[in-house]
């Protein structure tokens, strides 16, 4: 039962009082430089609405099993790695299952050894989507503090990111390009410079799942919704405590008491801003429903239905640009990459819901999905499964996406070729960094301010890949 | 909690004329026993000169009864007596603080130490028959893990060696997300109890017991580890081998006793390489399930035979001949084995080799600061100083008696700590921990009574964060925990004094609401749980008519005297706003005293043990 709807004096005064606590705690270099930099500097100057949605398969991706070598020769070579029958059970796709799925470049493209690529037989709908040009897979991307090589590799004279094959620092890495410890992530420095396109700045960037990393900011701390939307304190929404409305009175004054206490100022802290945000984004989602069937027992489905319902109160909520940070558990397949197929039927399941929800309101140019995780996996098994490595193909949808061909570079089949370090651990041939400058220029940053997004930009070859078409 | 004075009290509420005589006689026996603590000296406080009237507790009592506590000395005991018991088990009650202040901190803590065991897993099980086959489909459910779990927190002896134990279930992580094998709640029960077996034990033995856990050896894939097979490409899973270093033992960057990172060359070093890895994972292959003291039975009804549990409570084991599918052939990895400088020759035994190899781990010079560190947060504070964290480090290394890792000798130089004991740490703004939401429920449900109807603990995962406590016991999301050790929020007050708050990784704008609205569900006794849980309130119950007392009672013994004057008025102000309109008027008693609890627990100075 939601009763508290805000008068319009009210909601004046929060959006005041919010503005100013979103944009509190600027005091470090990073930030001063957003100051320098100049609100209206930072972004382009472009109307409408955007969101990017940052899909996070948590615990490592098998790519080998998500993009599958289906050329004759290439899946010979795959099939004889991942082909051999355990306890009666094969990881492996025959090319008869791939078939449906084989992947055709709307242009001529040739890739590494002449390879074609399928996507798993459990993702059609995503088959579909690349069909129709709103799909681009990324090949071998990872993270990369510099372009690096083999050789350099094994002779340390080029840097590498700390703590490689490490689910909590890899993980960290991808979203912050730093180690585990950053304290910013690429979408929240993204949020950053975007505030300011909002009126409400504090719903610039939205947590669907964990602790969010990859959206947090230097300015922007993300708010926090569950698939159920938010939550209320109920003794403040009912206006009653154990039936006192007293009581209820202080309560709401209890959970804001300020204290020197360092960790207990920051629990009133995120007390008050649960109060202060809850209830305007429950008025803001109103009776807005899903158009589009998001199924039940899947939980990334879950959590992008409530990012549509966002999307579509954008206007109540005053936003322009957002990021979403939404994940799916269960990759970290060293048991059984039969899971894997599953795990991604239910991705393809839960992007197509979106897109086609997105679609339904017009933004499907508008609003742009792409996958990332912790690491690829080792090409070579330890059984039924695969272990941690590094770099991994990803998927960028949307009517924005230039889909329906391939990005950056196909690695070999094979567990020692040069463009990898050992058992199909691929050395990334594309960076995370070039990855989220592309989506970055789309969003509206300025070129001349992707640094801001990604300090190592200027390391790499290609701040633009090309898979997204300009504006 | 059993206490001494709860028959007295209990004719008093039977009679529905509870008066304030229970809690006259409640305060006269603790200033006896304080009296006698006196003379037998606090065997851990030492800090004498830290003793007059700190920024706490500086509040006279306002009862003056006869007998009361007549001067700020008295609270101050009475308070450190009950922030030792938060931090060295899960509540304090006021028989425990009597305990405490008579018995001095470390005799207390030997004796709470050298309790025997009383509740294990596996009797909570077979006492009930969830380790049966039968129509419930126990060996496919997980459920009464979750009923056994809170069984142990929520309530029954063994307190300390529980907390413990709780704090090491999050270092040693193995969770029912994602734990597949069959009677997968057998198998997280043996490894709680191997956990709390071993709690005061030998942090080698530990290691080796948890290696060789039949829920840990599924959940990090030892089960069916074999040694690579060049035709089939076949290379030995690495995921404990990875695991066991980053997590268990030694950790990625090489760390100064104090637990702070080395650094060369202004980068952190490494311990160890994707190499090292590749070879500690040969030490893990070749074990499977013990499968010889394991039969079948038939499920009703049909001919489907299922197998009996026992093979997820003994150790895995490398002899083949033991396998659910017997074998001569060992599949253990012939190679040699490097790492870590240390070198295991070819086609030495596989339990050999893992002996060789948990041995190398553990005398690492990481794992000392490494595990000591995580154990002051878990326990204590999130900030320990380095010097604290060295301390204890030193006492892993050498319990005094030459011995290394007494686990034992650990967590007592955890609890007894200057750091830990001081005053003086009440007053530094960084100091504290937040306390779990799952040790919030354990210490509502222990301080107030809180009992099971069936008897079973019906309590299903408390994972949710929008209608539970965001976090349930042995259920984290993954082998990394709830939270990370390094977890600060960014643009937290915490993040800007360059502090961590592992636990606020659970605290966010859905969640907070969540756990308000489940504890007054809980507290109002219409949760779902609350079908099979409830508590008592016995010792509150009488208190209802004297708000400032009820006040001061609650403030002492959840949050040992920490509440703030405006939050003890604004409680104070809350309960008098319910109208007890006679004296027969229970309802309102209680409803007095249950909204004077679930505000304590929603005020900060609660949230953050200090």
């Amino acid at each position: 039962m939601f009763i508290s709807k805000l008068n319009d004096i009210s909601r004046r005064a929060f959006l005041k009082r919010s503005r100013n606590l979103a944009c509190a705690g600027a005091a470090t270099s990073y930030g001063m430089g957003l100051i320098a930099t100049g609100e209206a500097a930072a972004f382009e100057n472009i109307s409408g609405y955007k969101a990017l949605v940052c899909v996070f398969l948590d615990g490592g991706n098998d790519h080998a099993n998500t993009l599958i070598p289906y050329d004759p020769i290439n899946h010979a070579k795959y099939f004889n790695i991942r082909g051999n029958p355990v306890n009666g059970q094969r990881v492996a796709f025959d090319r008869e299952e791939l078939f449906q799925n084989l992947l055709k470049p709307k242009h001529d493209q040739t890739l590494t050894d002449g390879i074609e690529y399928a996507l798993s037989p459990w993702m059609p709908r995503m088959k579909a989507l690349f069909d129709r040009g709103m799909l681009a897979p990324l090949l071998n991307v990872g993270t990369l503090e510099a372009p690096i090589t083999r050789s350099q590799f094994e002779n340390g004279s080029q840097p590498r990111p700390a703590f490689l094959f490490s689910h909590n620092d890899q993980k960290a890495t991808w979203m912050t390009s730093g180690s585990e410890g950053t304290r910013t992530g690429w979408g929240g420095r993204m949020a950053d410079l975007a505030q300011t396109r909002n009126t409400n700045q504090m719903f610039t960037a939205i947590n669907a799942t964990g602790n969010g990393l990859f959206v947090q900011g230097e300015r922007t701390a993300p708010f926090r919704v569950s698939d159920r939307g938010v939550t209320q304190f109920r003794g403040l929404q009912s206006g009653r405590l154990f039936g006192s409305s007293a009581a209820s009175g202080v309560f709401d004054r209890l959970l804001r008491t300020p204290s020197a206490s360092v960790l207990e100022s920051d629990y009133a802290t995120m007390n008050a801003e649960s109060i202060e945000y809850g209830a305007f984004v429950e008025d803001a989602l109103g009776n807005n429903r899903a158009q589009t069937d998001f199924g039940s027992d899947n939980e990334l489905a879950s959590q992008l239905e409530i990012v549509a319902r966002l999307i579509r109160s954008r206007d109540a909520l005053s936003v322009q640009r957002q990021v979403f940070f939404v994940s799916m558990r269960g990759f970290d397949t060293h048991t059984d990459l039969r899971d894997h197929s599953s795990l991604l039927g239910k991705v393809d399941f839960a992007l197509d819901a979106f897109f086609k929800e997105i679609s339904t309101m017009g933004l499907a140019n508008q609003v742009t999905t792409f996958t990332a995780s912790d690491f690829g996996r080792t090409l070579s098994l330890n059984g039924l499964g695969s272990d941690h490595g590094w770099g991994g193909h990803h998927l960028v949808l949307g009517g924005a996406v230039d889909g329906g061909k391939f990005y950056g570079k196909a690695p070999k089949v094979s567990l020692d070729s040069h463009d990898q370090v050992g058992r199909g651990r691929l050395l990334p041939s594309t960076s995370v960094d070039e990855y989220s400058t592309t989506l970055a220029k789309w969003f509206g940053v300025s070129s001349s301010n992707l640094q801001m997004v990604q300090p190592n930009i200027g390391r790499f070859a290609k701040p633009d890949l090309g898979f997204m078409s300009a504006g | 909690m059993r206490t001494e004075s709860k028959a007295d009290e209990q004719v008093i509420l039977s009679e529905g004329q509870p008066t304030r005589r229970s809690l006259f006689s409640l305060t006269a026996l603790s200033v006896s026993t304080a009296t006698l603590a006196a003379c037998g000296g606090g065997g851990g406080q030492s800090n004498p000169a830290s003793a007059v009237a700190p920024s706490i507790g500086s509040q006279p009592p306002t009862d003056s009864g006869p007998g009361a506590p007549s001067n700020t000395e008295e609270v101050t005991k009475r308070s450190r007596a009950a922030r030792f018991l938060h931090q060295a088990s899960f509540s304090a009650s006021l028989a425990e603080i009597d305990e405490v202040l008579e018995q001095g901190n470390e005799v207390w803590l030997d004796r709470k130490i050298s309790e025997p065991i009383s509740q294990t897993a596996r009797e909570y099980f077979s006492s009930r028959g969830f380790d049966r086959v039968d129509t419930n489909n126990h060996f496919d459910r997980s459920q009464t893990a979750d009923f056994m779990i809170f069984s142990q927190l929520l309530h029954g002896n063994n307190a300390v060696r529980k907390k413990f134990a709780f704090a090491l279930s999050q270092f040693f992580v193995v969770s029912l997300e994602g734990l597949r094998l069959s009677w997968p709640a057998i198998a997280i029960g043996s490894y709680w109890d191997t956990l709390n077996e071993h709690a005061f034990g030998d942090f080698r033995e530990l290691l080796e017991a948890i290696t060789l856990n039949p829920a840990m050896a599924t959940y990090l894939d030892t089960i069916g580890n074999q040694k690579a097979d060049s035709q089939s490409m076949r290379e030995p899973d690495e995921n404990f081998a990875r695991e066991v270093m980053q997590l268990f033992t030694i950790g990625v960057t090489e760390l100064n006793m104090d637990g702070t990172p080395k650094i060369v060359g202004g980068r952190q070093v490494e311990t160890y390489s994707n190499e090292d890895v590749q070879n500690l994972a040969r030490c893990f292959t070749g074990y499977h399930f013990d499968y010889s003291g394991t039969g079948f039975d038939t499920y009703p009804n049909s001919t489907r035979q299922i197998e009996t549990p026992d093979f997820v409570t003994v150790p895995i084991t490398s002899d083949p001949r033991k396998w659910r599918k017997p074998q001569t052939a060992s599949l253990h990895s012939p190679e040699s084995k490097e790492f870590l400088n240390v070198s295991i020759p070819q086609n030495t035994s596989a339990s050999e080799t893992l002996c060789i190899a948990l041995d190398a781990l553990f005398k690492h010079p990481n794992v000392a600061p490494f595990f000591c560190k995580q154990m002051i947060q878990r326990l204590v504070t999130s900030n320990p100083s380095g010097a604290y964290v060295r301390r204890v480090a030193r006492v892993f290394e050498n319990n005094g008696n030459g011995k290394r890792g007494d686990l034992k000798a650990v967590f007592k130089a955890i609890i007894l700590d200057d750091e830990a004991r001081s005053d003086t740490m009440l007053t530094d703004e960084n100091f504290g921990k937040l306390r779990e939401p799952v040790l919030r429920f354990a210490q509502w449900a222990r301080t107030f009574g809180a009992t099971s109807s069936s008897d079973n603990w019906e309590i299903r995962s408390l994972s949710r964060s929008y209608d539970q406590l965001g976090q349930s016991p042995l259920r984290s999301p993954t082998v990394f925990n709830f939270f990370r050790p390094t977890f600060v929020a960014n643009r937290s007050t915490a993040s800007k004094n360059g502090l961590v708050a592992p636990e606020f990784e659970l605290v966010n704008a859905t969640s907070v609401a969540g756990y308000a609205n489940f504890m007054e569900a809980i507290i109002e006794d219409r949760a779902f749980e609350s079908r099979d849980i409830a508590a008592e309130y016995r010792h509150e119950l009488p208190l209802a008519e004297n708000p400032a007392e009820l006040v001061e009672h609650l403030n002492l013994i959840l949050t040992a005297n920490q509440l703030s004057e405006g939050e003890k008025d604004g409680i104070r102000e809350a309960i008098e706003s319910v109208q007890i309109s006679d004296s027969s008027d229970q309802e309102a008693r209680l409803r007095r005293v249950r909204l004077a609890v679930f505000l304590v627990f929603m005020t900060t100075s609660y949230l953050i043990q200090r």
